[in-house]
């Protein structure tokens, strides 16, 4: 049933892939720099992402027949040492980062052109890749921190990286000494959790504290660990960082942030809740925090005036569904808190890349006087109509499919009024889209000129549009596939704990 | 075995003062200070929760302190970095001057 991997130094293929390929990326930059070749890091950062594609593939060949892969790093075998334990929900969340990563690195061949410093960009976004791999594929407590700071620092130096206006710079500040903060945070919960079981395994924690009485040490761990990974997901109180970072990174890297960053933080916090306590501890409280996410998280987007700005509340308010999922705790709902996680990546990446293209070729991110860009730019102006509809929930978009599914397991699993706040929320939340919607199909003004945006940026938003229609209308595959991610993270938990704990 | 009682007050002594200079200090530099501070009261607490196991201290709980501290000094690295653009487009470092970006 199990395979471990434990002779001398082992690392996951896809992450082996993304570490080496960001560490040569550095000497690809300069050699193009030196031969004169253009294009050659863009060239290699197509390569990397597209053999990490292959090899998650083959990942997932060897963890199906499998069940469940331990690689132990260092040779020492797991619970001593530092570990990789992959299932089904690995390869899920490593398949929908690797996608996105891919989308995103084809249109920022065009988009990032006339900027400089391209190494080191590319780079960062590697590096920032193979972090969250990392942190999706982890098996312990510190090999998962340890991924987890490799993807913040990259992103840290992402958001600030057009360092010549005021802006990035100040919202790179308060992202860094927001997520540090939460940093010690997740330091302290891990030492929370060494003092009470003695390791940081998964399969041993999950052995020791599932289903302990409710100690005030419980309660502290259970908040430190909301704390820590809160803040990089950015659910409510602690979101502040959120709206003035997304915007102000290059338009690429907010599609990343946005789309599958905050996701992974997220998979963290599913991932180790559930596995350190039992669904009907955490409910009350994560239903609590989901409403309060959704609800001010909507009302904030509509006052803004900055369409980046107004995606990055958007993407609170779509964190605070996906919390519907996690609060449900049964397997229908996380089948749908993965399922969202996928569709939210590629509607939120591709409303960010699309008003990407706009910011690209008008230099304004203001809402009012983008009025009539629609006329000028159809093609980007309907794949972001496609993405707002999705993120709306309108049905025949993936977007409905999995709030369906969020919703009916609030239902299914007793929390009622969790599922009445969140229709009312998706409600609420068209207003602003609709407000978007009207911009873009509005009269322009007199002596406004826009060109359509190149045709690799417009291939890359109508590829993403297509998809968030063919799985709007046939969602079976992608379902199937979410549902046994949820199966081997909540019935598998005892092949996951025998995986390493024999 | 060392008593634990004195080290668990002083990491939430220690927890208490960093989120303090975190929260009242206007200067970046201390803001990262205190940052530091917090990381260090975790440290500490895994350090002083190694020795509880009876007849020896547990090397597993020391090597991930020294994995740590290292990802600790990145970090507050990158920031210091930050600081010193800060330092170039404002000409100060104090952060009731970065108050451009709200709501």
């Amino acid at each position: 049933m199990v395979d471990i991997i434990s002779q001398g130094i082992n690392l996951p293929l896809p992450l082996l892939m993304l570490l080496l390929g960001g560490l040569t990326s550095l000497m690809v930059g300069l050699l193009s720099e030196r031969i004169g070749v253009a294009k050659l890091r863009e060239i290699w950062m197509i390569i990397v992402s597209t053999a990490t594609l292959t090899s998650i593939y083959y990942l997932n060949q060897s963890v199906q027949k499998a069940g469940v892969l331990v690689i132990s790093i260092w040779g020492q075998l797991p619970p001593l040492g530092g570990c990789f334990e992959i299932d089904t929900l690995s390869i899920f969340m490593s398949g929908s980062i690797a996608v996105l990563g891919f989308l995103v690195a084809l249109y920022s061949i065009s988009y990032m052109e006339k900027e400089s410093r391209l190494t080191e960009f590319y780079t960062l976004m590697t590096f920032m890749m193979a972090g969250m791999t990392g942190v999706v594929m982890a098996g312990d407590m510190f090999t998962l921190f340890v991924f987890w700071e490799l993807m913040g620092l990259s992103s840290y130096v992402l958001v600030a990286f057009l360092k010549s206006k005021w802006g990035p710079i100040e919202a790179g500040f308060k992202y860094l000494v927001m997520s540090a903060t939460a940093g010690a945070f997740l330091i302290l919960s891990m030492a929370i959790i060494y003092g009470m079981t003695g390791t940081l395994n998964f399969a041993a924690i999950a052995d020791n504290l599932r289903g302990a009485a409710v100690s005030p040490w419980i309660i502290a761990l259970f908040s430190t660990l909301v704390v820590g990974f809160g803040v990089k997901s950015a659910i409510v109180p602690l979101h502040t960082w959120l709206p003035d970072a997304h915007p102000e990174a290059p338009s690429p890297i907010s599609a990343l942030l946005s789309g599958i960053v905050i996701e992974t933080g997220l998979y963290a916090l599913a991932r180790v809740l559930f596995l350190t306590f039992d669904p009907g501890m955490f409910k009350l409280p994560i239903a609590f925090l989901a409403v309060l996410t959704m609800t001010l998280a909507n009302v904030m987007a509509l006052l803004q005036t900055d369409i980046k700005r107004l995606l990055a509340y958007s993407s609170i308010a779509q964190v605070g569904y996906m919390l519907i999922g996690l609060a449900a705790g049964t397997t229908y709902g996380f089948m749908a808190l993965f399922l969202h996680i996928f569709n939210h990546s590629m509607m939120k990446g591709m409303a960010f890349l699309a008003s990407g293209s706009i910011v690209h070729e008008t230099g304004t991110r203001d809402i009012s006087s983008l009025r009539g860009i629609g006329k000028m730019m159809p093609v980007t102006s309907l794949s972001l109509f496609i993405a707002l509809l999705g993120l709306g929930g309108v049905p025949g978009t993936n977007g409905f499919i999995s709030k369906y599914h969020l919703f009916s397991a609030a239902f299914g699993s007793g929390l009622g009024w969790l599922g009445i706040m969140g229709v009312l929320n998706s409600a609420l939340s068209m207003a602003y889209y609709i407000r978007i919607m009207q911009v873009l199909l509005g009269s322009p003004k007199e002596g406004f000129k826009a060109n359509e945006a190149p045709i690799l940026m417009l291939t890359v938003t109508m590829a993403m549009a297509a998809i968030i229609v063919i799985l709007g209308i046939w969602p079976a595959p992608l379902i199937n596939f979410a549902t046994s991610a949820s199966q081997s993270l909540v019935e598998g938990l005892s092949t996951y704990i025998g995986a390493v704990l024999g | 075995m060392v008593p634990l009682e004195p080290f668990l007050v002083s990491v939430g002594l220690m927890f208490v003062i960093g989120l303090y200079s975190l929260m009242v200090k206007r200067d970046m530099v201390r803001i990262l200070i205190g940052v530091e501070i917090l990381f260090n009261s975790a440290n500490l607490c895994f350090i002083a929760l190694s020795t509880q196991v009876p007849g020896f201290v547990d090397p597993y709980a020391h090597s991930i302190v020294m994995m740590a501290i290292v990802l600790d000094g990145t970090v507050i690295a990158v920031g210091l970095a930050m600081v010193m653009n800060v330092y170039k487009h404002y000409k100060t470092i104090d952060i009731r001057k970065l108050r451009r970006l709200k709501w």
